[in-house]
Formats: C-alpha cells, structure tokens, sequence
C-alpha cells in the first residue's frame, strides 16, 4: 500500500423524511475491508430516479440516516491481496449493486444481477451487519465484481449514469437480441429512455422514441431515433400494429384508468415489453387480460441492473462508438435540487454530481 | 362424384339455454380452388366452446356450431389443392383462414395474422358464419387442414388440435426439451396435454393442481413432480429459482391469486405462459414491476400453434406414443359435455363421436 492519506468516509445523508431534500454531511462506517475489495475515492455520482423513490420513502421507509447515489465513478486508492484485475491508481465505477452470493446458478451463469443474495449499494446491509452507503460521498468499497474499469475514451463525468441507467437498458436490449434488423420502442425519454434510444441505435437497431408531447422532440432526434411519436396524440399506436420486437418502457407511474393493451398491440409476435421503470410500491401495471397478450402472442417482462459482462460490454461499445448521454453536472452539496428537478421532470437528461467535500488525488 | 354432403350440425340458437344445442342446417364456406372438403367423424371439447356458448367472451353469433377440434375423412379437394386426396384422414384445428400476405403468414406465423379467422363464431370476406365441427362436414383452406400419421387414431388425434396444439407451441417455442425444467399450472384438457408433451420433448414437469384426486392420474401421465397447491400453500418457496417455463392452463383468476409466487419459482428470463383465457371480465391479477424484477421474468400470451408446429406436434406425438386421457360420447351428447366442462367433471377431455350422418 502506497502511503497516502487513508480515505475518510462521509457523504450526503437524508437524516429526516420530512425534509427528504435536505441532505447533510454526515461521516459513515463503509465495508469491512476484505482480501476480494477495492476502495474507490469518488469523483463523480449520478442522480438516479431510484434515488427520489428511496428517499420519498416511495419504495417503503428508508434506513436512517442513508446516503443515495448508485451510479459512481472515481478512482482505486486500495485493492484486497486478491483482487486481480485492477489496481490502485485506475479508473472505475459502481453500479447499484454491491454483492451477491457468488455461487448460485444465477451467479455463476452471469446473472449475479438476478442472485436471490444480491446486495443493493445503499439502504441494504451486509451479512456482518454493517450498512451499504451510496455515492453521494466521498468513498466507496466494494467486491472486484461489482466495480467496472472505466476504458480510456470514456470521460468519468459521461460514463457516471452509464452504471445504472445506461446498463438498465442496456441488459435487456442485449439479452432480447437488438441489433441489426430488429425495431425498437422506447416509452418515457428521461435518463433511462434517452440511453436506451442512444444504445439501441449504436447497436444497430431502427428506434420509434414515445414522448408526451413534441417539448423533446427535437433532442430525440439529435440523440438518434429514427422516428419520434406523440403519445398525447390520439391513436398513437394505431398505424404501429405488429412492429416492434422489444419495447422498452421507463414509466415510471401509471395513472389510474391506462391500459397498456394498446400499448402491447405495437409488438411483432412474441415481441417482448420491458419494464425498467418501477413505480412506487403502490402504484402496479395496469390491469392486463390474457386477451392482451394472446393476439400477437407477446411477453411483459421485468429486468434488474445489468451483470459484470453486461457492463463492460456497454462501456466498451460507448467507449468504440463515442456514445455521450446528455448530463447537467452540478455540484454535489446540490444533490437537493439535483432531486427537485428529478421529481419535477426538468432534468435533460440526467443529473451528474461532482464530489466536492474531499479532494481526489 | 361421391354424394353432396348436406351440412348440419348441433347448433347454439339461445344463449340462456346454452347447453341444449338443437340440429340446424348451416351454410357452408364457398368452396374454391384450394379448398378442402372433410366429412368429420369425430370433434373434441374445448373450453374455447363452452366460453363461447356462455358468451363469456362476447356475445357471439346464432345460431352456432361450435367444436374446433376435427377430425374427418377427405371428400373433395379444389383443383388447386396439393396436399391431400378424397380418402385421406385429416384435421382442423381452432383456426380456417388467414390473409395469407403478410410477414407473419409467410413467417410460420399465420396463428398471429390480424385477419385471422377461427373455425367458428368468425366470418369470411364474403359474409359467410363459420360453423365449427359438432357438425357433419367443414371445409377449410388447404393451409389449415392437418394430415393425421397413420399411428394416430381419429379420437385421439382430435383434441391435439386445439389443446395439444396450444400447448404445443410456447413448450417448443421458449425451448422445453432436455435439460430443461417446465411447470404446468391447471391439469384439465390443456394440462394434461402440457404433461405429456413436455415429457415427449424431454423436459422435467412439475405438475400443479388443487385437486387431490387427480394426483395419481399425473402422475400415471409421467410428470416427475406433483404438487397439491391446496394442500401445501407455500409450495413456490421450494421451487424458487427452479423452473424455466411455466404453462398456466388457469382460465380464472381472483384478485388474490398469487401471480408473484407463481413467477418467484422461475429462474432469469424464465417465461409464465398464459394460455387460458378467462371470461373478458377476469383479468390477470394485479402484477407491479417489482414481480419481475427479481428474476427478469416475462409473462406472455400464445394463441394456438401453425401448421407447422402442429404438424411436428402430429409427428412427435405419433413417434412418442403420446396418448390422451379422452371421454367419448356420441355427438347428440355434446350438451352434457358442455355442463360436464363447466362443472369440472371431465378427465380430462370429451370426444364426441359424429352422429348426424
């Protein structure tokens, strides 16, 4: 070990749900250090919906006092004795996924995204009981499986959102065959949506964006899609029957009375619909009979994150293609209205933090 | 020339009696060139018939022969015709037409064309009902007539047409076979076709019923597991992970029905397929994104099966041995079928035997 500073741990806390936006200093325990870990010094983190849904107390009450932020970039300061494939000094992420068993079927067949054992990077707890923080802060550890060497061509501030964003669309694109030849939609053109049009695109498939309203219209375009559609126009989907062999959906709420049935007749047969939005906990998918999915023989389908090979597949091809999201990078101390602005649909397209209570070698 | 057949069959003419269907000539299709012509012998029970009769899935037309699972021998064949002869030993399934142009039709998809036309309870450009086969004759499209192997008997060629088809097909679709683990929820005329044809494929079949007394038959039908959902209520938590494909035969649903557990038991991108179709008002019970997200499951819909899955289904069938478990009665009887269905008496599908002509 070099004989740097030893990095201290504190970051932006929610320590009261009443004022869920106000987000103060507060020093942390992290993981306990083992042979497999590596410490991250943080440069950059992104603002991800998660993070308002967590600490809106949306997705159930959080574990006080909690600090947000899964899409995580910065710099090794410290690797355990095993790790074999980085080393201090690189350049790396983490996404919204910290652990997971390790020696399940669905771990060892490249689906630790899916482990029933998974560990979440913040509001969750290790097996010895310490709890994992996220990264608005200024440090982070984690298993080598869990953290990403950032290529070279990827700036830290763009590749940031990639770690969850970016691979929560990219995982299912990949997994449901996007490529050359096949036609994708993607409903709900915020941080998630606006990378699914951009790798949807870099991987060669023709792409319909559905927005609400024309006030995005000509950014869609700019990032690629082949065509743009209104959904506040009546009949949207009427001359799109029997189109698309993946629709990626980021909704992320589903007022009372909508069916997704006219949704669902836009896809070829065994087209699959993908939700990547989750809503709050009380909010479900609108009602669906099997009507719904009979005549065209469709799938509805969910999807979590993205593996380890998920995501350096992703960086590489943002890295080849120079694929760059379009951020709005702030300060970190205003993570607060960084979420404002999440939650009040403002944002274009994605919030990018930039540490700022510790300075990174 | 053999005789003109005279087309008759048992029809429904009033809905709040739906099981007392009374003989009623009918106006068949408009025969042409690549039309086949099929005295029917024998016309399985499909739950399809009974949702119709109901009008459960809508108020449907009258009168009407229903009945979509045919078998009869050729006596006609329109002169463009290639595949079949007078004599030949044939079957229709729950589908008589498609438009025959689009992608999907020339894809092997033809049971997924939006123009579509069921056997019965449809309607042809023309105008013409189609009448189904409780029935004395049908005629259909070369495209939707089956060729039945010799090793196949009628009786139990027929309900393969439907319920073996629409099993049939996501089993092959999503990849049943060795190495591969299926559920079937719901062990009636399409479960208990589900079980027998994904063991013929090579999979491993977990079973799921409610009723006890139908273990010993599953098992008998070669499922490997059996699981009493009413016995044990946390059956799922054993199997979670463990199966790759689930076939839901339920074609009802309350709100309280446990959709999450269900989906719980599937490993990554596994596939829960609905092939039961409830009445139009019971719907799926209510699912959240979080459902799926644990395991990156898919829920789908299947609609029947295409000439060529059934004619590979025929295949594996004849090749396996794969025999159902039907009951037989003569075609007057179908009435009694019906109730029969509806109160859940039959084990696990009635064959009714034409008696018309």
């Amino acid at each position: 070990m070099s004989g740097q500073k030893e990095l201290e741990f504190k970051g932006y806390a929610m320590t009261d749900p009443s004022a869920w936006s106000n987000l103060t200093v507060v020093p942390f325990q992290p993981k306990n250090f083992g042979p497999e870990d590596v410490e991250v010094a943080i440069t950059h983190c992104g603002v991800c919906g998660s993070d308002l849904h967590t600490l809106t107390g949306g997705w159930g009450q959080a574990n006080l006092p909690v600090i947000v932020g899964h899409e995580i970039v910065g710099k090794v300061t410290r690797v355990g004795e095993k790790v074999k494939d980085i080393k201090v000094g690189d350049r790396v992420g983490v996404g919204a996924q910290v652990g997971s068993c390790l020696k399940c079927r669905a771990c060892n067949d490249n689906y630790e995204n899916y482990c029933p054992g998974m560990i979440h990077t913040y509001n969750h707890q290790y097996p010895d009981g310490v709890k994992t923080q996220g990264g608005y802060s200024t440090g982070i550890r984690a298993h080598e499986r869990f953290v990403f060497p950032i290529p070279d061509k990827l700036e830290s501030r763009y590749a940031a959102s990639m770690l969850c964003a970016g691979v929560t669309v990219f995982s299912p694109l990949k997994a449901y065959g996007c490529g050359p030849g096949k036609k994708v939609g993607v409903i709900g053109i915020g941080g998630l949506g606006h990378y699914a049009v951009l790798f949807a695109k870099a991987m060669g498939a023709e792409v319909w964006a559905f927005t609400r309203g024309t006030s995005k219209a000509e950014d869609v375009k700019k990032m690629g899609a082949d065509h743009v559609v209104d959904t506040n126009v009546d009949g949207y989907w009427k001359d799109l029957q029997m189109t698309f062999d993946i629709i990626i959906s980021t909704v992320d709420h589903f007022p009372a009375g909508v069916s997704l049935r006219n949704i669902l007749s836009m896809l070829y047969v065994h087209g699959k619909y993908i939700t990547v939005g989750l809503p709050d906990v009380d909010e479900p998918l609108p009602s669906i009979h099997p009507f719904d999915i009979t005549a065209n023989g469709c799938l509805i389908g969910g999807s979590h994150v993205g593996s380890k090979e998920d995501m350096m597949e992703m960086l590489q091809l943002a890295a080849d293609k120079g694929i760059k999201p379009w951020i709005q990078e702030l300060p970190m101390k205003e993570a607060g209205k960084a979420l404002e602005g999440v939650k009040a649909g403002k944002v274009r397209y994605r919030y990018v933090l930039q540490q700022d209570i510790a300075p990174v070698a | 020339m053999s005789k003109s057949i005279q087309f008759k069959g048992y029809a429904l003419v009033d809905p709040s009696n739906w099981s007392d269907l009374q003989v009623r000539e009918f106006k068949p299709k408009n025969f042409e060139p690549e039309d086949v012509e099929i005295a029917i012998t024998h016309c399985g029970v499909c739950g399809s018939d009974l949702h119709t009769v109901t009008q459960g899935w809508g108020e449907s037309k009258l009168p009407l022969v229903v009945g979509h699972e045919i078998v009869g021998t050729v006596t006609r064949v329109g002169d463009k015709v290639s595949e079949f002869k007078p004599g030949d030993r044939v079957g229709v399934g729950a589908q008589i037409g498609s438009c025959l142009s689009c992608k999907r039709c020339k894809m092997d998809y033809e049971n997924y064309c939006q123009e579509s036309i069921e056997t019965y309870n449809g309607e042809y450009p023309d105008g013409v009902v189609t009448q189904g086969g409780y029935s004395t004759a049908i005629r259909a499209h070369e495209r939707f007539v089956f060729p039945i192997p010799d090793k196949i008997e009628s009786r139990d060629a027929a309900s393969m047409l439907c319920a073996g088809l629409t099993v049939f097909s996501p089993l092959k679709t999503y990849g049943a076979g060795p190495g591969k683990t299926v559920g079937i929820m719901g062990i009636g005329g399409l479960g208990h076709y589900a079980v027998l044809f994904a063991k013929a494929l090579g999979a491993e079949v977990y079973a799921f019923t409610h009723d006890a007394t139908k273990v010993n038959d599953i098992k008998k039908m070669g499922a490997d597991h059996v699981i009493n959902t009413s016995e044990n209520k946390d059956f799922h938590k054993d199997l979670s992970g463990q199966l790759d494909i689930i076939i839901s035969t339920r074609d009802t649903y309350s709100p309280q029905t446990p959709l999450g557990d269900y989906l719980s038991m599937l490993f990554v991108h596994g596939k829960f397929i609905s092939v039961g179709i409830p009445n139009a008002d019971n719907p799926l019970p209510q699912i959240h994104p979080f459902d799926l997200m644990p395991n990156g499951a898919l829920i789908g819909g299947s609609h029947i099966g295409s000439k060529k899955e059934c004619l590979e289904m025929l295949r594996v069938a004849a090749e396996k041995g794969v025999k159902p478990w039907i009951e037989e009665l003569p075609m007057k009887e179908a009435g009694t079928a019906l109730r029969n269905l509806h109160d859940n008496k039959v084990r696990y599908r009635y064959v009714l035997s034409q008696d018309l002509a």
